[in-house]
């Protein structure tokens, strides 16, 4: 057991850094005010992901078969560490690396697999994530979508809501449900996951504006949309097997709390300017904020070494993930109290970072469904049902 | 970075538990804290407590002890004997060492079975042989031994200059202790919400207390691996988060473990206290949360210009 960086990844840390450093536009605070789902920011990722694949760091944890350098787990969780600390300029697509391309790997056909994976490793793809509905949120499961099967492949018809990204996303992974038949599969086993192009007839995108930030939020419309076989991930009825996949990549993959301690590093640098620093309540109220930030990289770094051993996460990747709220909401709460002027305007960064922090317990499953898990899943406690 | 045990970590710990398995507090009569000097003579002549300063192990194989000695139900003095008295400016021998910063005003954790106390000052750390003959054992809440200095029978042989070491190494030791103790009560309200019924149900199938347990579960992870962390690294501002983090989370965790345990929970026939009542103590040591928080906040951001 050690907790210390081994010399090559030290030195990748600093590739990333300079890389950023040069690459990034001078005034990149103020343009990525409004995250990575604003149209700049999808606009720039194209751009800057671009010159990530180019330099062998946009898919580098990927396998050689598919266009990566098997590099290892740690070297991709330094790099998502980087970008979410300055605000993701990879905007949408970290998505994509992240968990759409090896979840694809995982379950995608040849042919989906030529067609999906070499515009995510070029850095040209933007997906969305088309699972929340209007009454299926947290409780997935009881997501209503249609779809119809018709020859050749399926009809869609419902609607998804809360949809991040979906308003300049070229592609959907869609959730929908396969009509009930007699003896046909319900409940879980009858969603199947449909690879659906955006640009196909029937679908309407609408935003909604909101409190975190641009592009995060989007009601999306299905109007007898045919959606062919061939883009159908998976068989019927193993759709619930690749969203606990999905699920699972997707949630230990944004590294928060980097981004909260370097906003209270920020926090404290201006506080020590303004000669507020010597005040003990505030070295007291900060200090327990960066706790919170520790906690959450040591539980969220437990997850990632699980990976790298190839041990299984399951829901100790739920107890990092409430950790990692409490960072984000802690780092929030302290800011907002102690340097309230940064969301008077005076400060772009510390602007994004509220927008993240406050959808931190909602985005990505609720909170308490994260406690759910836990208690489920870590402390073997019974369910609601189990009676004397 | 890799969390896995090593095979040397592994051959040690599991060692540990196969002596401790031998002790059993089950039969012990209903007391505020059960000190065990048989598990604390096994533990001492059996090398453990030696282990951070021995060829090829560090603090941090010496943290892993003191959080899996923190889960016995008996109280043994673990802390300062494995991350401290290794650093002392003389040898201690194999005998438990007391840890005071109030300069002797207040009553003392492991005085009364203590043959030496370290104390903490601004500018320095003085050493003292303890004859527990002249120690006043004082009554307290907490589970662990207390004691007052008398006017007598606390000799100081020895005085050095690393204020830090000590520092750091005692809040390690808090936050390794809390880990110990936080996995130990969990585990034990767990069983008792997963066997007691109310309204024809367990207690822990309800959606209100499996939450709170969760939460716990969190707590008590992150003390662990923070604990561990600040081991490793041997740095002042690890080892105020720790233990900082540690204390900040004691009044939650308790309150919530001993609510799920009910009237229960407030009877010393039940053996929660004998952990809660320890974190109780540690969140009170070397100042507390705050303090803690602050020494970790100029540790890491600098004092004021």
């Amino acid at each position: 057991m050690e907790f210390g960086w081994s010399t090559d990844e030290r030195a990748h840390r600093q590739r990333i850094q300079d890389l950023l450093a040069e690459a990034l536009p001078q005034d990149w605070e103020q343009l990525a005010v409004h995250g990575p789902g604003s149209d700049f920011q999808t606009d720039y990722s194209k751009e800057f992901c671009k010159l990530l694949a180019a330099q062998g760091l946009l898919v580098p944890h990927w396998p050689k078969e598919h266009g990566g350098e098997d590099a290892p787990v740690w070297k991709q969780f330094i790099l998502g560490e980087e970008m979410w600390a300055v605000g993701e300029p990879r905007g949408a697509q970290y998505m994509n690396v992240n968990w759409v391309g090896p979840v694809l790997m995982r379950f995608g056909t040849d042919d989906q697999l030529s067609r999906y994976l070499p515009p995510i490793r070029e850095g040209r793809a933007i997906w969305c994530q088309g699972f929340s509905e209007p009454s299926a949120g947290s409780d997935l499961a009881s997501l209503r979508t249609a779809a119809l099967p018709v020859d050749g492949g399926y009809r869609v018809t419902g609607a998804k809501v809360w949809t991040s990204y979906a308003g300049q996303a070229d592609y959907c992974f869609l959730l929908a449900r396969v009509a009930a038949t007699e003896d046909g599969p319900t409940g879980k086993s009858a969603i199947v996951i449909l690879l659906t192009d955006m640009s196909s007839p029937g679908i309407q995108v609408k935003g909604i504006p909101a409190l975190i930030g641009e592009g995060d939020i989007h009601e999306v419309f299905f109007d007898d949309v045919f959606v062919p076989a061939a883009d159908r991930l998976g068989a019927e009825g193993q759709a619930w097997e690749i969203i606990t996949f999905a699920l699972q990549n997707e949630r230990t993959g944004i590294a928060r709390y980097e981004f909260s301690r370097r906003v209270l590093d920020r926090a404290v640098g201006r506080l020590i300017k303004e000669g507020r620093w010597k005040d003990p309540v505030v070295q007291d109220r900060a200090a327990r904020a960066l706790m919170l930030c520790e906690a959450a990289r040591m539980l969220v770094y437990r997850v990632v070494d699980a990976k790298a051993n190839g041990l299984t996460v399951d829901a100790y990747s739920s107890i990092a993930r409430w950790a990692v709220i409490e960072a984000d909401n802690g780092v929030n709460d302290f800011l907002t109290e102690f340097v309230p002027a940064g969301l008077r305007g005076n400060d772009p960064v510390q602007q994004a970072h509220h927008q993240r922090a406050v959808s931190a317990g909602i985005a990505s499953g609720a909170a308490e469904i994260q406690l759910n898990l836990i208690a489920r899943r870590w402390l073997d406690l019974p369910g609601e049902k189990h009676r004397q | 970075m890799n969390f896995e045990l090593s095979e040397d970590q592994n051959s040690v710990l599991t060692a540990l538990d196969s002596i401790m398995s031998k002790f059993d507090a089950s039969g012990a009569e209903p007391h505020p804290y059960v000190y065990s000097r048989e598990l604390d003579e096994a533990l001492r002549e059996s090398g453990f407590f030696s282990i951070a300063g021995e060829e090829g192990f560090s603090p941090l194989d010496g943290a892993m002890v003191i959080e899996r000695v923190s889960r016995a139900p008996q109280v043994v003095e673990s802390a300062a004997s494995i991350l401290i008295a290794p650093f002392l400016p003389f040898d201690p021998g194999t005998a438990p060492i007391a840890m005071d910063a109030s300069s002797g005003r207040e009553p003392i954790r492991f005085l009364p079975i203590a043959r030496f106390l370290v104390t903490l000052h601004n500018d320095h750390v003085s050493v003292a042989a303890v004859d527990p003959a002249k120690v006043a054992y004082a009554e307290s809440l907490l589970a662990y031994p207390y004691g007052r200095r008398g006017s007598s029978g606390i000799d100081e042989v020895a005085t050095f200059g690393d204020v830090d070491l000590v520092r750091r190494r005692w809040q390690t030791g808090i936050a390794a202790e809390a880990a110990g103790c936080m996995a130990a009560a969990l585990e034990l309200v767990l069983d008792h919400v997963k066997t007691r019924f109310a309204f024809g149900r367990p207690l822990g199938s309800f959606q209100a207390i499996q939450h709170r347990l969760a939460m716990a579960a969190e707590t008590a992870e992150a003390v662990k691996w923070l604990a561990y962390k600040a081991a490793w690294s041997d740095s002042s501002a690890d080892a105020a988060l720790a233990a900082g983090f540690a204390q900040s989370r004691t009044a939650q965790f308790t309150y919530d473990l001993h609510q799920f345990c009910g009237a229960m929970g407030l009877t010393l026939e039940f053996p929660l206290h004998l952990w809660t009542y320890r974190l109780r103590a540690l969140a009170g040591e070397l100042g507390g949360a705050s303090a803690q928080a602050r020494r970790a906040a100029t540790s890491i951001w600098g004092e004021a210009a």
